[in-house]
């Protein structure tokens, strides 16, 4: 009987969880052993660890790691750091919420390759800002805002796309928070900040550091928005990665590949041991 | 004390409270009595700040705090639904309102010690409130309200969520410290023995307004209209009119079920007037009213009896186990037990 269970359960769980295992499982296992030497698409396939020492020895890659985090936790950061305040405003429903609700909503719709587009037709040379900037006095002549070197381009893109998402996670979270229990914060003297601090993220902290973590990995592996809008003397990893498999050289392309897989699986169990550790009080 | 001066609340077109005006004296323990949607939340938010009355003011000590914030009023609330922190430890839950009053730790200490052996907590201090019965989370409710040691306490319905045993027990809990703290309370509920058994003063709601004020015996004996004297303890309610009335301020009504003497109250003679006798001020065996039983309750310490005569239903409560479903019982009202009500405009 209980075998019998078991194969039940099996049964019901391969069609979705072995598909997701076996496609990850697969690729994780081509990359890896590409890395290694094997699978050369070009040339003899053996062992070896050439291409990590060679690809882990070079600035390019060190500069397109510190990059790639440096989106990754930022992207997150602004994302949560904006949806937080937004989730606990439409917390109650009010006229007009619904409406606002689905605006702020929008960026999930639109494509990242839109969204970049999009932008770059208001902050080029000839666009929007600088127009209406000059247009009222600010500025006298045009400046050049695209492809910035501190990436703020990137940053904004990636805030603007996955705010939507945090806010998602975040309502959820907020709205299930009993009403009478922030009015006991705030009856034994809690006020606004407070109430945040020690009751509200408390409280949201799984929501948040699920998308912290979903961020995290999806702006450290951007591509898009680096392209067309990020700064032209840096590569994220992904970048990186392409550049390689350009030029055919697919076993280096492979280092960065499975580098960024293992920083996106350490990026992320530090940013939601660090989120949980701020929000639970445990680092003042 | 407390002054609520001329109060009103509307939410849109529903006006929740009506010019409502009520002091409450220094450590006294007064309930705001009525049935569902009477506004009794309404007022209690009104006081600790959570919500702003649309007209009327509201102060404490003299002063006006009618726009002073929730978390700057000197009153503590205890939820109908405890509102526990459930992230937090009990300690922490009871040390919460402290640690934002910034209270010294050694104070801080004093108090939370206090206030558990008081209420028996210690052993649950280091619980989460999810590891308590719904009597503890409600005990750490009143502890944490309590370690505040605030001028005002507030109920919200508190044991609507407990069993009936542990009701009682929490009832006499909640009234005994308050009295060892001499605070000044303000309770609701629409539990109307709650409000008898706790309460020095009750203040009787209904529709946004106060129907009538007074302490729980005076209330019982003598309700004002038909609407307290229904809600209170479920009162026998007819129609008559006044016959006759004597130099000592008796009156006679004629009524359905025969003639009754009352005294007279503010009721002219020859007026319809409305009347009300307790159940249990019924003496049953002989007298000049009879009626057939239709149906029965035993109660344990009395029998309820519903009894039909005279195109009338009215009830009767007797100590005495005799009577059955179809007898005809007879019965006799002291004139002190009949109460004259006041037109409820």
């Amino acid at each position: 009987m209980i075998a019998r269970k078991w194969l039940l359960v099996l049964a019901l769980l391969t069609p979705g969880l072995g598909l997701i295992l076996l496609l990850i499982g697969m690729v994780v296992y081509i990359a890896i052993a590409q890395s290694f030497g094997f699978y050369a698409l070009r040339g003899d396939s053996a062992f070896s660890t050439e291409f990590w020492s060679e690809v882990l020895g070079r600035k390019l890659f060190s500069k397109a790691v510190r990059y790639s985090i440096y989106v990754g936790v930022w992207s997150a950061v602004l994302s949560i750091a904006l949806a937080y305040p937004l989730a606990i405003w439409l917390r109650k429903p009010f006229p007009g919420s619904i409406g606002i609700g689905a605006i702020l909503k929008a960026p999930l719709l639109v494509h990242g390759l839109v969204a970049a587009f999009l932008f770059i037709n208001v902050i080029s040379y000839n666009g929007l800002l600088n127009q209406a900037m000059q247009g009222l006095g600010i500025w006298s002549e045009p400046r050049r805002l695209q492809n910035d070197s501190n990436a703020i381009g990137v940053l904004l893109l990636q805030t603007w796309k996955n705010m939507p998402f945090a806010l998602l996670l975040l309502a959820g979270a907020v709205q299930s928070i009993s009403e009478d229990v922030l009015d006991a914060a705030r009856d034994m003297g809690a006020g606004s900040w407070a109430r945040f601090r020690k009751v509200i993220a408390p409280l949201t902290v799984s929501g948040m550091q699920a998308a912290m973590v979903i961020i995290f990995i999806g702006a450290l592996a951007d591509f898009t928005f680096q392209t067309t809008v990020g700064p032209t003397n840096l590569q994220s990893m992904a970048q990186l990665m392409v550049s390689f498999k350009v030029r055919g050289d697919w076993h280096s392309a492979a280092v960065v590949g499975v580098s960024l897989m293992i920083i996106a699986l350490v990026g992320s169990a530090v940013l939601a041991v660090v989120a949980r550790a701020v929000m639970r009080g445990r680092i003042r | 004390m407390i002054g609520i001066n001329r109060i009103s609340k509307s939410f849109g077109t529903f006006e929740a409270l009506s010019e409502f005006s009520l002091d409450v004296k220094q450590g006294e323990f007064i309930t705001l009595l009525g049935p569902s949607g009477c506004g009794k939340t309404t007022l209690l938010k009104i006081i600790s700040g959570f919500l702003a009355p649309t007209t009327g003011t509201i102060s404490i000590n003299g002063e006006d705090v009618t726009n002073v914030p929730a978390e700057s009023r000197d009153t503590a609330l205890c939820f109908q639904s405890y509102a526990l922190f459930p992230h937090l430890s009990v300690l922490e839950n009871l040390e919460f309102g402290l640690k934002q009053k910034k209270i010294q730790r050694d104070e801080r200490n004093k108090r939370v010690e206090d206030v558990a052996t008081k209420l028996g907590l210690n052993v649950q201090l280091d619980k989460l409130p999810n590891q308590l019965s719904g009597g503890q989370q409600q005990r750490v409710s009143l502890g944490r309200a309590l370690v505040m040691r605030p001028s005002i306490i507030l109920f919200d319905e508190p044991l609507s969520n407990l069993d009936a045993k542990l009701r009682d027990q929490v009832r006499v809990e909640i009234r005994r410290i308050q009295q060892d703290y001499g605070l000044t309370s303000i309770y609701v509920t629409h539990d109307q023995s709650e409000a008898l058994a706790m309460s020095d003063r009750i203040a009787v709601l209904n529709s946004g307004k106060i129907v009538q004020v007074d302490t729980p015996e005076q209330l019982y004996a003598s309700p004002r209209t038909r609407f307290v004297a229904d809600f209170i303890g479920g009162a026998n309610l007819m129609t008559g009119r006044i016959v006759e009335q004597n130099a000592s301020g008796n009156a006679s009504i004629e009524t359905s079920l025969g003639p009754m003497q009352a005294n007279k109250g503010a009721a002219d003679f020859g007026s319809e007037v409305s009347l009300s006798w307790r159940p249990e001020r019924a003496q049953v065996g002989a007298g000049p009213y009879m009626g057939k039983i239709v149906h029965r309750a035993f109660q344990g310490q009395f029998t309820d009896l519903l009894v039909e005569g005279n195109d009338l239903s009215f009830r009767i409560q007797t100590s005495d186990d005799i009577y059955r479903v179809g007898d005809t019982i007879q019965f006799s009202l002291n004139h002190d037990d009949v109460v004259l009500l006041e037109d409820e405009a």
